[in-house]
């Protein structure tokens, strides 16, 4: 079994890449500390997509986020997804790759979105095999990123929070914090956002996504097409105290703004924790 | 208590509408019961599925209106859920979905508009090819020309239609009235992404169309002037189809040998 140990990398504050700010990045060159790409929307085999990340890459440290591993799933790992994200990854050379903590396939059929894992011993036990196996295959280690929900199981045996932490302990796995998402669940389903946090252990945190929400009163939905609303930076910032220095970027999915506002905006949050930061000492990108 | 293969089974069915007991084993929390929280995911399924055929299919969406377009969502949604890990591929299916369908099937012009815009999409998406150089070409000996085959770009798409699929096409896309679906004699239509990454396309006369299909055939310089022989005075054939050799390297639609 492939055991990846390592010192996290700190990026500094990154932006998810997106194709209407392809030509603006190449022409500004925008004080933006690293770039992370939908592995999937590369998975061509070129044309403008291509064309624009090659010109990018070339400034800016690139990190693989995907959103079609199914981990979760009890089908057969996808191997032919695996061969296309393994030679993506060799041809993009990213500093590290992710995926979701969910299922989105089964029985063949693919449902595209990130569908909640119950948190069982035997999801445990599913996902600890999956992704020995994953990183076996890929030759290097994956980062997990955990997914917003809108329902509890039954069957659930166990918290999220106890269930990520079970994970790591076991699978020395590190997670994409999406703090955004930890809010969303912990609207949906009542439950302290801080104490969620605080049960995982900070080492395993790799990365942070910073995102907004719709807020419908009685509920709220995970669509990452707003700007990131107070509550999130509050816990952001709370978060970021306990943390210290982990690579942060904002992850905007849908209702694309211009690139100057989400610079503004990825300003803010480095304006958020850098003091937090500096005060640990550990604050030397960017 | 359901095991994790049966929560996700069930939770697929939900998606595609099949008969499904997830219910069942949703927990009762705060103001949400189960089947608000289920048509959360029930409703994101739809919405992103259609989303992307109205972004690839956007013309088509134009052409048919809300009420056939949305009648074409939900039967292509419930016989062609998304088999791939890439929504790119989602609506491969739908040109066939529109020859077998009713109503659908009986306007051609539909499934042909649908195999138009998954046409553009290909060309979008087809590998970075070097484009061939008239300098390269003229390097050549003299002998080597019988036996030379030439390649295409990997974007470059041919395609026959017997409507007027593509003019409807650019009617809609410009904001104007579609002609008739029905003419008079086939058209014969090129697409391809041009050395600056854009996505083209123009109408060909048959005899051109015929010769690029020699080519992806990966038929000779001879063979494709002896296609010529019956329409070309003989002393004539070599001229014209170098001509056409001409046209087709500005365009870049040939790659290197």
């Amino acid at each position: 079994m492939l055991k990846v140990v390592g010192m996290k990398e700190f990026l500094g504050f990154g932006l998810g890449l997106r194709s209407s700010h392809f030509e603006e990045i190449i022409q500004t060159k925008p004080d933006v500390d690293w770039f992370e790409i939908i592995s999937e929307n590369y998975m061509v085999e070129g044309g403008k997509p291509w064309y624009y990340l090659e010109k990018i890459r070339a400034d800016y440290p690139i990190v693989m986020h995907g959103v079609s591993m199914s981990i979760g799933s009890v089908e057969p790992l996808n191997l032919e997804y695996l061969d296309k994200l393994k030679l993506l990854a060799k041809k993009i050379e990213p500093k590290w790759i992710s995926d979701h903590l969910c299922f989105t396939s089964v029985g063949g059929i693919n449902s595209h979105d990130l569908l909640p894992m119950p948190y069982t011993e035997e999801s445990l036990q599913h996902l600890t095999s999956n992704i020995s196996q994953v990183q076996d295959y890929l030759g290097r280690e994956m980062i997990f990123e955990n997914v917003s929900s809108y329902l509890t199981y039954k069957e659930s045996e166990m918290s999220e929070w106890d269930f990520l932490a079970q994970l790591t302990k076991r699978t020395s796995c590190k997670f994409l914090m999406d703090v955004n998402n930890v809010y969303v669940s912990a609207r949906n389903h009542n439950f302290d956002p801080m104490l969620y946090l605080n049960t995982i252990p900070k080492d395993s945190i790799q990365q942070i996504h910073l995102a907004g929400h719709q807020d419908f009163g009685t509920h709220v939905i995970d669509t990452h097409d707003q700007d990131i609303p107070d509550p999130v930076w509050d816990l952001f910032r709370e978060y970021a105290k306990q943390l210290g220095p982990v690579s942060t970027m904002i992850e905007r999915d849908g209702n694309i703004p211009p690139l100057e506002s989400l610079l503004n905006e990825l300003a803010f949050a480095k304006n958020q924790v850098s003091d937090l930061w500096l005060e640990q000492g550990e604050f030397k990108h960017g | 208590m359901a095991n994790l293969a049966s929560i996700q089974n069930e939770f697929m069915n939900l998606l595609q509408n099949k008969p499904s007991d997830l219910e069942q084993h949703v927990a009762q929390q705060g103001q949400l019961n189960a089947l608000e929280r289920l048509s959360i995911y029930t409703s994101a399924y739809r919405i992103r599925l259609t989303q992307v055929i109205e972004q690839d299919h956007e013309q088509l969406g134009k052409y048919l209106g809300d009420d056939l377009f949305d009648l074409m969502v939900k039967g292509y949604l419930k016989k062609y859920p998304s088999t791939n890990n890439s929504l790119r591929e989602f609506t491969q299916d739908l040109p066939q979905f529109l020859s077998d369908e009713t109503p659908f099937k009986k306007h051609l012009i539909l499934a042909d508009i649908a195999i138009f815009e998954r046409l553009l999409l290909r060309a979008f998406d087809a590998a970075d090819d070097l484009i061939l150089t008239a300098e390269q070409l003229e390097a050549l000996e003299q002998t080597d020309w019988p036996l030379l085959v030439l390649n295409l770009h990997s974007s470059v798409q041919l395609i026959k239609f017997n409507t007027s699929a593509v003019e409807s096409y650019q009617a809609l896309k410009s904001g104007v009235t579609p002609p008739i679906a029905e003419v008079d004699k086939s058209r014969f239509w090129l697409i391809w992404r041009t050395p600056n990454k854009v996505t083209e396309y123009k109408t060909l006369n048959e005899e051109e169309f015929n010769l690029l299909n020699l080519i992806i055939k990966k038929q000779n310089f001879s063979t494709l002037c002896q296609s010529l022989i019956k329409s070309h005075q003989h002393d004539t054939i070599a001229a014209i189809l170098i001509q056409y050799i001409n046209t087709w390297l500005a365009l870049g639609l040939l790659k290197q040998l």
